[in-house]
């Protein structure tokens, strides 16, 4: 009976610390980018995040700098630079991974 | 009083005929027909851009529309690659008359543009979209005029 007990409330606490379940990546963009203010349209940012990562791959971007300035100038009239730099690194960690090293390159310098 | 009101009739008759007639005599342009801006946008009838500045621009200012058109265009055989840029240089190679002319061709003859039969959106990035030309056009001047890197995506 107690084994029992302490394997439900394992149970119990795996469900209250599991993370939710995203149906596809780009849910999860658009969720953290709410959580800096940036809205609009899911799937109009979603293909920006992955553009972004594409004009890197094809070298017409080349550093972070010239990443966010391209999404600063595809994002709503009103965007902070805070906000570009916001959507960069979220769309950098949700479609490539692999360029987040640009970020830290960016720091550096 | 009856041979009065006929007159009238009569009279009223005669005025609308003579109305019918000159209407028919003066035909406003039918809607088919092109306009400076239509169906290809005045801004890429006139721009001194070439196809490939727009494209570049297009890639920076409106990275959707570019993205969509590449996939399109990345979908179709290099025979059709080929014919597309032939094209287009060709008609960013004629002055505002011949574009002005092209755009007629195409909007009165479905014929006119036997690319079209190949690939329907082949010129889709350049004129299907008034906001698209503004804005590729405002900034295009700026880039490269023969960077053919651009057909690459």
């Amino acid at each position: 009976m107690k084994r029992s007990l302490v394997g439900v409330s394992l149970l119990t606490m795996g469900l209250v610390f599991a993370t939710p379940a995203t149906a596809d990546p780009d849910s999860a963009f658009a969720e953290e980018l709410h959580t800096y203010g940036i809205y609009g349209q899911r799937d109009y940012n979603a293909w920006i995040g992955k553009i972004l990562c594409k004009r890197l791959y094809n070298d017409v971007d080349h550093n972070a700098y010239e990443s966010a300035k391209f999404v600063h100038a595809n994002l709503d009239k009103n965007s902070t630079t805070e906000q570009s730099w916001q959507f960069l690194a979220a769309a950098l960690r949700t479609y490539c991974p692999d360029q987040l090293p640009i970020l830290e390159d960016a720091a550096r310098q | 009083m009856s041979a009065m009101f006929s007159t009238i009739v009569r009279r009223a008759g005669a005025a609308t005929v003579v109305i019918f007639t000159v209407a028919m005599a003066l035909p406003s342009a039918a809607s088919a027909d092109a306009t400076d801006d239509y169906p290809i946008p005045n801004r890429m009838l006139t721009t001194t851009c070439t196809a490939e500045q727009v494209m570049a621009a297009a890639r920076d200012v409106e990275p959707v529309y570019y993205e969509r058109y590449m996939i399109d265009y990345n979908n179709k055989a290099p025979d059709i690659h080929q014919a597309v840029q032939d094209r287009i240089h060709w008609f960013y190679s004629m002055d505002f008359a011949g574009r002005r002319a092209y755009s007629e061709e195409i909007a009165t003859n479905i014929y006119g543009e036997s690319l079209a039969f190949r690939w329907p959106n082949w010129a889709k990035l350049f004129f299907n979209n008034k906001g698209v030309a503004a804005h590729t056009t405002d900034i295009c001047n700026q880039y490269p005029s023969g960077d053919m890197s651009v057909w690459v995506w």
